[in-house]
């Protein structure tokens, strides 16, 4: 079985549950499901080893190694939670959809669970992708999928406008990205990310024209992943985009972004590469500043999808800089590795908390931090769930955040780079404050006289949060765990 | 020598005979036969004045641009995949030919979905 | 004489003005016109570097076809932007970048 076969087939069930949608009059919950079917379907395979390798004529296009296999398996976990999220926040989509919200039940909610599937297929072949125009499709595929996701809720101002911003910024840096991919080809004669490799390996002669084209390219997926100065669209649209597409932005959209960040700036750092030095410059410079301006934004912030938008920010940071440092042979981890490692650590505690913001949401409460007070008293499972997630997001011992940044900075001790490694402990402790604001307001009084309707979450959402929960905890104490899956 | 014109024939052919059927099935199945007034007034060129000089464009203008856009932009595809056909059903066989089948599905979901959700429809 | 140089700067050319535009100008669509440019510019570099880099007396065809797929991708993201735009219109009454200000902090 190829592992082409499994993008082809969650491709299909997308198709086929579109036409559901559209023809049959069944309740969308199943279309939830069938979707959720197939992708445990398609997680199954990956996780059984039976996903086989591809032929070789494929090769230049297409690969099928440990990292890929890893971020295919993300993208499906990240996906299922993102369906698991929307059903619970299916209230809301309906409300901000439909023309006539008393009259229609469940208006919109079919794409809406389906839609999810087309961006999960486009980060699969993300994960495989090799060659420019490969990359450059399956990055548009999650990216297109995504302005209609951002801009769903038509009815709501907040939404539309995240979508526009979104929509703006996201077309930009595509036009940046394609730019600079049509100047390395001008420049190499190759759209293979092997060719290229060859060609900076072995390149003689004015090496600007190359260094343009990179630029181009690393701010282009800038943008995508949201590192400083092309981060501003970040708290906008996590504010306005409906909660689990937040979520699925924060940790899908990232992720995608980081894979191919990691299979191009492995090209461009090949050995004998002649953009090596520069390209590392870019890496640790955006990092260093994405770790400051995140973290410090952040302290300030009162709505908490922004907060998290922040924190998201900062996360990218220590993304780039652990993408920098290519000596981490004391790891026994590549630089690729150690940034999915991080990411794998960060997807179950962002999903926590959108997955808790939800469940408030859904029962009238509002976004911010102060609507939060309360919540430990009215639902000790769910604030206790929310305070493991926010201290793993600030980096505390025993949990996965802290098993993450750990790496990072000890990838950072390995190659010398004491500035960095300052700044990186400076934005873990400036982490601490905001995060453990959070916490606070989880477990102090509310403020009104009486107390709200409790929050609670459905089947699904209770056995996804438990996962979760129990992957920080695990993951803190034992990360071998993800590092196995990774190192093959 | 004449032999090779003969897809160019059938070419002919074809497109005469879509015409063809196209217009019987119009008078067989539209509402040809019915006379108004509108129909039997002399034509004259272009349209009766009507409305404002520079009116607001509906809305259901741009769908009906999207879709088009949408759909038209496709055949960029079966431009090269025409041009190297010949050359390549040699090596796959059949199989080239259900590769495109397939991608043309695609387009037949979409177009059918449009379809449902009234996309399409004029009027609402 | 048409050289390869002739090309890139009129790609050029066309991405500066298109970079310049999306940061100036105020109208939505406008903008996102001049995104479009960015993309035809990155195209018109991808055909020009293909004409000139000649295999066996051919062009290099490889780079035509990201060409394609850019111009599909293009349509695909015109399609999705003016639904967006189109919706923004409906609910604001403006398609002026100040009616997107809401969100901020």
């Amino acid at each position: 079985m190829s592992p082409l076969s499994l993008e082809l087939g969650l491709g299909l069930l997308g198709l086929v549950l579109l036409l559901v949608e559209s023809f049959a009059s069944v309740p969308r919950k199943l279309i939830a499901y069938a979707a959720i079917g197939g992708l445990l379907a398609a997680l199954a395979v990956i996780v059984s080893g039976a996903a086989g390798s591809v032929p070789d004529s494929l090769k230049e296009f297409y690969v099928v190694d440990p990292l890929a296999l890893f971020y295919k398996g993300f993208a499906i976990i990240a996906t299922l939670a993102t369906i698991i999220l929307s059903l619970e926040y299916a209230p809301i989509i309906h409300q901000f959809v439909a023309t006539h919200p008393e009259r229609t039940k469940e208006a919109g909610l079919g794409e809406f669970y389906s839609l999810p599937l087309f961006v999960c297929v486009g980060m699969m072949v993300m994960a495989s992708a090799v060659d420019l125009i490969t990359i450059f499709v399956a990055l548009e595929l999650v990216t297109v999928s995504f302005y209609v996701l951002v801009a769903f809720m038509r009815r709501s101002a907040a939404s539309l406008e995240a979508g526009v911003k979104y929509l703006i910024l996201g077309a930009l840096s595509t036009g940046l990205l394609v730019y600079g991919m049509s100047w390395l080809y001008g420049m190499t004669g190759e759209l293979s990310l092997s060719g290229v490799a060859y060609k900076l390996a072995h390149w003689e002669g004015n090496s600007a024209p190359i260094l343009f084209a990179v630029g181009l390219m690393l701010a282009g997926l800038a943008f995508k992943v949201g590192a400083v100065p092309f981060h501003i669209w970040i708290p906008d649209v996590y504010q306005g985009a409906p909660t689990p597409v937040t979520a699925f932005l924060s940790v899908g959209s990232k992720a995608a972004g980081f894979v191919v960040l990691t299979r191009i700036v492995g090209t461009f750092l090949t050995p004998g590469s002649v953009v090596a030095g520069p390209v590392i410059q870019i890496l640790l410079i955006l990092g260093g500043a994405t770790i400051l301006l995140g973290n410090l934004a952040a302290i300030a912030q009162t709505n908490f999808k922004r907060l998290l938008g922040y924190s998201s920010i900062a996360h990218a940071g220590y993304l780039l800089v652990a993408l920098a440092c290519i000596h981490t042979g004391g790891l026994k981890m590549t630089s690729g590795e150690v940034a999915a490692f991080y990411l794998a650590t960060y997807l179950p505690m962002t999903f926590v908390c959108f997955l808790i913001l939800s469940a408030m949401r859904a029962k009238g409460y509002g976004e911010d931090i102060a609507s939060l007070k309360g919540l430990g008293r009215a639902n000790p499972t769910l604030g206790l769930a929310l305070a493991i997630a926010l201290a793993s997001l600030a980096g505390l011992p025993l949990t996965a955040g802290f098993m993450g940044k750990f790496f990072v900075i000890f990838a950072t001790v390995l190659e010398g780079y004491y500035t960095y490694l300052a700044i990186a402990v400076i934005g873990a402790a400036t982490g601490f404050f905001y995060y453990f604001k959070v916490i606070l307001a989880v477990y102090s009084k509310p403020d009104g006289p009486s107390e709200g309707p409790t929050p609670d979450l459905g089947l699904l959402s209770k056995v996804s949060l438990a996962v979760f929960v129990a992957a920080i905890l695990v993951v803190g104490v034992y990360p071998d765990l993800i590092r196995f899956a990774l190192v093959k | 020598m004449l032999e090779n014109y003969l897809p160019v024939l059938m070419q002919m052919l074809m497109a005469a005979g879509f015409a063809g059927v196209t217009l019987l099935a119009s008078v067989l199945a539209g509402k040809s036969a019915k006379r108004n007034k509108m129909k039997d007034s002399a034509y004259e060129c272009g349209m009766l004045p009507l409305g404002e000089a520079q009116p607001r464009f509906s809305v259901k203008f741009y769908i009906v641009a999207m879709l088009f856009v949408l759909f038209d932009i496709e055949v960029v595809f079966m431009y090269p995949w025409a041009v190297i056909f010949k050359d390549y059903v040699a090596v796959f066989g059949a199989a080239i030919f259900w590769w495109m089948l397939s991608f043309v599905g695609i387009l037949l979901v979409a177009f059918l979905y449009a379809w449902r959700k009234k996309a399409l429809d004029w009027s609402s | 004489m048409v050289t390869l140089n002739h090309y890139l700067l009129v790609s050029g050319l066309l991405f500066s003005i298109g970079l310049v535009g999306v940061v100036v100008r105020r109208n939505i669509l406008t903008i996102y016109m001049c995104l479009e440019m960015m993309l035809s510019a990155a195209n018109l570099t991808l055909v020009a570097f293909s004409r000139f880099r000649l295999v066996e007396g051919l062009p290099d065809y490889n780079a035509q076809a990201l060409v394609f797929f850019t111009i599909t991708v293009a349509a695909a993201e015109v399609a999705v932007g003016l639904a967006i735009i189109v919706a923004l219109f409906r609910a604001r009454q403006s398609v002026d970048i100040t009616a997107v200000e809401k969100l901020k902090g």
